[in-house]
């Protein structure tokens, strides 16, 4: 997976490039929206991280451009104004995800990692997540290469999960994906499928149930 | 009212000053004058009459030889008559002084011949007299006639015209004193109710006062403040622009440094060095977190624009968001971060709110040992929105719950990083959504139960 950070600031750069590299990812780097536009046009990307206050053209017209020009790729902007019309304008205009500086490595690499699953679960490709691998395609899940045995339900529910991972999903939602199925469900409902799906999982993934809003997925820590 | 305006100078007070006092000075001068006329006319009056009797009785004394008498069965009945008012009593003396008809009581007054009688004042046996004297010459045989009359009954209708002028002028005097007192009170109406528009504004507000319903005469004042409150505004604003310019400035060096520091504590090499990085890395968060908080100050400032852009701000959703976004850092801290939540909506500015309710969480997140509960609860409480958040941590004692809010203020004694700003921007937020916040004992006397009261939620 390659990744394009598009970052004037050297420490920030050099602390993105570095930390994205040791999770695994290939990364190039582009100081300016000009460069990134060049790079971006010449080489194949998985996933864009730009920065919102760069020098002469801003990361949200970078952003503009790319997707006026066709590009699909999910993009992460990160900025310093925490304001909603920034926010808004970012969503907009067709970035994927929105990072408020400062933020921690971790969050960072689950936020590029979300939206490269995600991509790929669109695509109907293989979505990895920690030791679990989706097959998409298949409807197959494997745990350390092991297929796991699972109902169309569970499936739904740990695609729907895995899909929005660092993300809480709440209860409706989970209703609403796995009713499309047949008939409708109770919420009650919902948290069996939750749970056979927390138990065929194990210790691969761990899925938290937050009071009051939902379920979250998270690769487990190590 | 406070002791300092009461010393303050009124321009009421002064004006009453310089009015009444002249006019009622006016009005008693008034009142003399009009009883001196009244009473001079009167007098004249009085003495023309007894001029009269005096010429009256003369008719009654008639030659006798040398010698004159005086036929009584002439003297006229006004001589005689003794009403309520008048008692007249007369001598007529002949210039021999041998007493001619009357009473010897009355004395004469210096009489010459003349047409006209003559008038004096005199004191007789303790009693005050008019006397009118009127001296006449028949036949080369002269005769004083003198007429005296009480000066004490010629003073009751003194009294009653001294009397009824008081009285109208007194009456008129009050009516006088009133129309002005009142004619002060509603002519510095406009002053008073400049007054109150000046006490309506919030003091950090800095709203313009509105200089089309002030008088003339204040108005070159009223612009005056009205320049003044532009420079303060001003002054204000570029302070705030300068603190949220600051705040964003750092947050890029700031991720810079932590990304950095994350990788460095990674390293094989680093191992030995882990609680030092740690601490460095603890430190860095509390930066971070400080410039956020002063951005949210910024940001709640009465006068910036987003205290004018309120919208249906739906809290469930609200809490969700909230409780998501700290949802890592809660686990990371060992809490069960939860919500209970009822769908209500309140008019408000969201990005406000989210600080407010923010900075209740991270608080209780900050301030609550491992394996505690933090709970956001929106929910309608006799009809108003309500926010909640309660943590089974430490709580606050009692005496320390005013204190918290104020900017920088910390409880003495507490570990963290915290700078003291978190409760001193939810007060200024609630304040500007007009918004009772209150610091309690959370269940069971554990731990702290913010609350923010709406005043009503939003259709």
């Amino acid at each position: 997976m390659r990744i394009l950070v598009v970052e004037d600031n050297d420490l920030v750069a050099d602390a993105l490039t570095l930390g994205l590299g040791a999770a695994g990812f290939a990364v190039d780097r582009a100081a300016s929206a000009e460069a990134a536009h060049n790079a971006f046009a010449t080489e194949h990307f998985d996933l864009l991280v730009v920065d919102v206050g760069l020098p002469g053209a801003d990361g949200l017209s970078l952003v503009r451009r790319l997707r006026a020009s066709g590009a699909t790729q999910p993009v992460l902007i990160l900025t310093a104004r925490d304001t909603l019309a920034i926010k808004v304008e970012a969503l907009n205009l067709g970035a994927d995800d929105f990072l408020l500086k400062p933020f921690e490595q971790d969050e960072l690499i689950a936020r590029c990692r979300a939206l490269i699953r995600r991509a790929n679960l669109y695509a109907g490709e293989q979505v990895n997540l920690g030791r679990l691998r989706l097959d998409v395609a298949g409807r197959v899940l494997r745990i350390d290469e092991l297929p796991v045995e699972l109902t169309g339900r569970e499936w739904l529910v740990l695609e729907c999960l895995v899909l929005n991972s660092g993300r809480v999903v709440s209860k409706e939602r989970l209703q609403q994906a796995i009713t499309g199925f047949d008939q409708a469900l109770t919420p009650n409902a919902v948290e069996v499928y939750v749970s056979r799906v927390r138990a065929k999982v194990g210790d691969a993934a761990v899925i938290r149930t937050v009071r009051g809003l939902g379920y979250r997925l998270d690769e487990p820590r190590n | 009212m406070s002791r300092e305006t009461e010393s303050a100078p009124s321009i009421q007070r002064r004006l009453l000053w310089f009015l009444l006092p002249p006019l009622a000075a006016l009005m008693l001068a008034g009142v003399y004058a009009n009883y001196r006329a009244a009473t001079a006319f009167v007098e004249s009056a009085y003495d023309e009459r007894l001029g009269d009797a005096a010429i009256a009785l003369a008719g009654s004394v008639l030659a006798d030889g040398p010698r004159l008498r005086v036929d009584t069965s002439m003297v006229p009945a006004t001589a005689h008559r003794a009403d309520h008012l008048v008692a007249l009593r007369y001598a007529i003396v002949s210039s021999g002084g041998e007493l001619l008809a009357g009473s010897r009581e009355v004395p004469a007054a210096a009489a010459s011949i003349s047409a006209n009688p003559t008038f004096a004042d005199v004191l007789v046996s303790g009693e005050h007299l008019r006397v009118a004297s009127y001296r006449i010459s028949i036949d080369n045989a002269q005769a004083v006639i003198s007429v005296a009359e009480s000066a004490a009954q010629r003073a009751v209708p003194g009294r009653f015209i001294l009397t009824s002028t008081w009285l109208m002028d007194f009456i008129q005097l009050d009516v006088t004193l009133l129309i002005v007192w009142l004619g002060v009170h509603f002519g510095l109406k406009p002053l008073l109710s400049l007054r109150r528009q000046i006490e309506a504004g919030s003091p950090r507000e800095l709203k313009h006062l509105d200089a089309t319903t002030v008088p003339a005469e204040v108005k070159p004042l009223v612009d005056a403040l009205n320049v003044l409150f532009d420079v303060l505004a001003e002054a204000a604003r570029s302070q705030r622009r300068f603190v949220a310019d600051t705040a964003h400035q750092l947050r890029t060096p700031i991720t810079g440094l932590l990304g950095n520091l994350e990788l460095l504590m990674k390293e094989p090499a680093a191992t030995a060095l882990a609680p030092r990085l740690q601490a460095l890395h603890t430190g860095m968060e509390h930066l971070a977190r400080s410039a956020n908080q002063l951005l949210a100050l910024a940001r709640a400032d009465p006068s910036t624009s987003f205290t004018e852009q309120f919208d249906a701000v739906d809290l469930k959703a609200l809490a969700g968001r909230i409780v998501e976004g700290n949802l890592t850092r809660a686990l990371n801290a060992g809490l069960d971060l939860g919500v209970e939540a009822a769908p209500v909506a309140v008019r408000g500015n969201v990005r406000l709110l989210e600080d407010l309710l923010g900075n209740l969480v991270d608080n209780a997140i900050h301030y609550t040992p491992s394996c505690g509960h933090v709970t956001v609860r929106a929910s309608l409480r006799e009809g108003r929105p309500c926010l909640e958040v309660e943590d089974d941590g430490p709580g606050i004692p009692e005496e320390q719950r005013g204190r918290v809010r104020e900017r920088f203020y910390r409880v003495p004694g507490t570990s963290g990083n915290g700078c003291g700003l978190g409760l001193a921007i939810v007060s200024e937020i609630a304040e500007a959504h007009g918004a009772q916040f209150t610091l309690e004992s959370g269940a069971q006397r554990k731990g702290t139960r913010a609350r923010v009261l709406f005043r009503s939620a939003a259709v």
